[in-house]
């Protein structure tokens, strides 16, 4: 016949009050299923929001001429982006580099012009994950290579220039040597990219064209876009490739773009306080259950003091208690988590209408955010998650334990 | 040690033990000075009116308290000198309770309860077995081993307790008025029942009552008024108080 060990007893304890008990358990998986939706949102939409910063701007990490970002001019140019490119892609965790010249320009046609931006790359080397709106264009084409003709601007921009597809469009730009220059294209396509400021001035142009009016060489641009697998590994790898590049600089995509980097530090910073307080108060029901347990048990803790359990034992009973709470709350988390994790995983919600509705526009430095939200938990939040509700259950479990252990015999018997 | 010696050496000793209790100002003598020695084999019954200092008494003894101010000694070891700790051990191994409201574990079986000292002391499983199944046919209760406290009756939960107390073979079985809250025939039996186990094993057992019937059983009975020793009368053999 078995005996009754504290493991045992701890088990029997628990389930002495079934409904406290399930309750409990509840509310554990309640705040795992917040946590991990809530940081899964936050994990992904982030994950999402820097590739696009990285497809838009240039890339997870950037090789460019050492004073390019001090002032981006055409001046500034690297050499040598095949060999470059070389370099970047041997790194096991580049998936693609590829070159693109970027900067400021005038775009004109007989009614208007406007200020812009232009990105200037070969559509037979870039893939969606490098440039996804090559594929999404609100109307027309793309050109078809480097040394096809053909011009593509944000939806606003055009717009705003009136233009219809197949007009002219003539833009102005420094040179190689600082003179200034201009080039004529017919509008191929527009593009919107969700971010409204990025719309109203975003112009694409072939690379091949763009490096003849501008007097570049073959191998000369102003970047080499690096795209990671994974976003967060940037500075891992640019610590790889830097003493590879000795005639570049090799930046990270928040050393570039440093408003998106503190969007993203504020975001998560936010995250991180409401994860915090859902997990206060899951500690503080846990911590609930557990102290009423003691309270109601203090009688039975004199009894077991008297007979010869010590303090210590008393104690590891209550957190024996606690550690099963914690490690059922988990399994319970996990299974009430699963199915909506999977399908808004999967499927996402559609937040087009809701951000319409309220007339927001999702552009942090000129970068969109995806209006279908999806959740996608970094392996490393999903274990914070798991070891914080843990910890929250075991150290909700700790002043109980201590109260179970300090009873005093005589004066537990004597009650009731 | 030859059973003369060992049926005449001192397990319990109270030396001048006084205990004060203080609630804010007011200050409660329980205990104003009691000496009192029981020795090996004895059935002991601390009698009096409430208030008399028996339960008090008591919980020195089974240290689950301290005293004020005097010498409690358990088979010669004064427990004012040994650490909580220790004096957990001291109640594990030396001591068995019994509790005027059962105060069984209610999660636990009979047999749980009944095995649960011996389980802290480390006996092994086998032995554990051995001894609580035939301490539970002693009492009464063979076949009920798997039945939960809410399952048994007062006096068979007090049956159980009792087996408890004895079960890890302590020095002396505290019994703090182990009848009140049973019938007479009850207490009749489960009485009896402790005079048996100390006539034939010499278990020690010391009472705190104001029970007759458990003075009728007692072979020593102790007076205690105002937390001091009145009387103290050893019975003769066969006699009742």
């Amino acid at each position: 016949m078995p005996g009754p060990k504290l493991v045992a007893l701890a088990w029997r304890n628990l389930w002495r009050q079934k409904r406290r008990t399930l309750l409990t358990l509840a509310s554990i998986a309640f705040g795992g299923f917040m946590a991990v939706m809530m940081t899964g949102m936050q994990d992904q939409s982030f994950a999402d929001f820097i590739d696009n910063a990285a497809r838009l701007g240039a890339g997870h990490v950037t090789v460019q001429h050492s004073e390019y970002m001090d002032r981006p001019t055409l001046t500034r140019s690297v050499t040598g982006t095949d060999a470059k490119r070389a370099t970047a892609e041997s790194d096991a965790e580049v998936v693609r580099a590829v070159e693109r010249i970027s900067g400021p320009m005038m775009v004109a046609t007989a009614r208007d012009s406007f200020g812009a931006f232009f990105i200037a790359f070969d559509p037979a080397v870039e893939t969606p994950e490098t440039m996804e709106f090559t594929e999404h264009l609100d109307e027309g084409e793309l050109f078809e290579s480097a040394d096809s003709r053909g011009i593509v601007v944000g939806s606003i921009l055009a717009e705003n220039l009136q233009l219809e597809l197949g007009d002219k469009v003539v833009y102005t730009i420094t040179d190689r040597g600082g003179e200034i220059v201009s080039g004529m294209e017919r509008l191929t396509g527009t593009v919107t990219t969700g971010a409204p400021s990025t719309d109203a001035a975003l112009v694409l142009l072939p690379l091949g064209i763009l490096k003849r009016t501008v007097g570049y060489g073959t191998h000369e641009s102003t970047q080499v876009a690096v795209f990671l697998e994974d976003g967060r590994r940037t500075i891992d790898v640019a610590d790889r490739l830097d003493p590879k590049i000795d005639d570049a600089s090799v930046l990270t995509w928040d050393e570039l773009q440093p408003e998106i980097k503190a969007f993203v530090a504020m975001k998560v910073g936010g995250g991180r306080v409401m994860e915090l307080i859902i997990g206060v108060l899951v500690a503080a029901g846990i911590f609930n259950t557990l102290f009423m347990s003691v309270l109601e048990r203090s009688r039975e803790f004199g009894i077991m003091r008297a007979i010869g359990y010590t303090r210590g034992q008393l104690f590891s009973l209550v957190m024996l208690e606690s550690a099963m709470l914690a490690a059922l709350g988990l399994v319970s988390a996990v299974a009430v988590t699963a199915g909506p994790y999977s399908y808004v995983h999967g499927m996402g919600i559609d937040m087009t209408e809701i951000y319409a509705q309220q007339g927001n526009s999702v552009d942090i430095g000129g970068v969109g955010m995806d209006m279908i939200l999806r959740v996608g938990l970094y392996p490393e939040s999903a274990v914070i998650i798991a070891v914080s509700i843990v910890v929250a259950t075991m150290l909700a479990g700790v002043y109980p334990a201590w109260k179970a252990g300090r009873v005093n015999p005589v004066e537990a018997i004597n009650q009731g | 040690m030859s059973n003369q010696e060992s049926k005449s050496e001192a397990i319990v000793e109270l030396v001048g033990v006084t205990k004060v209790y203080r609630t804010g100002a007011v200050e409660t003598h329980a205990l104003r000075g009691m000496d009192l020695v029981v020795k090996r084999g004895e059935f002991v019954a601390l009698w009096g009116p409430s208030g008399s200092g028996k339960s008090t008494a008591l919980n020195l003894v089974g240290a689950l308290d301290t005293p004020s101010g005097g010498t409690v000694k358990l088979e010669g070891r004064d427990l004012g000198e040994l650490s909580s700790r220790a004096l957990a051990r001291l109640r594990r191994d030396r001591i068995g309770f019994v509790f005027q409201s059962y105060n069984l574990i209610p999660v636990l079986t009979a047999y749980e309860n009944a095995e649960s000292v011996m389980a802290l002391q480390g006996v092994s499983q086998k032995e554990r077995e051995e001894r609580v199944m035939k301490l539970l046919a002693d009492v009464g209760l063979a076949g009920m081993e798997h039945r939960r406290p809410h399952e048994l009756s007062g006096g068979q939960q007090q049956r159980v307790a009792v087996a408890r107390a004895i079960a890890s073979r302590p020095a002396v079985v505290l019994a703090d008025e182990p009848t009140a809250n049973l019938d007479s025939v009850t207490s009749e039996k489960l009485l009896d029942m402790m005079a048996r186990l100390n006539a034939e094993q010499g278990i020690t057992f010391v009472f705190s009552t104001h029970d007759p019937r458990v003075m009728k059983y007692a072979r020593r009975l102790v007076g205690l008024v105002d937390g001091r020793v009145d009387t103290d009368v050893v019975k003769e053999q066969g006699a009742e108080a």
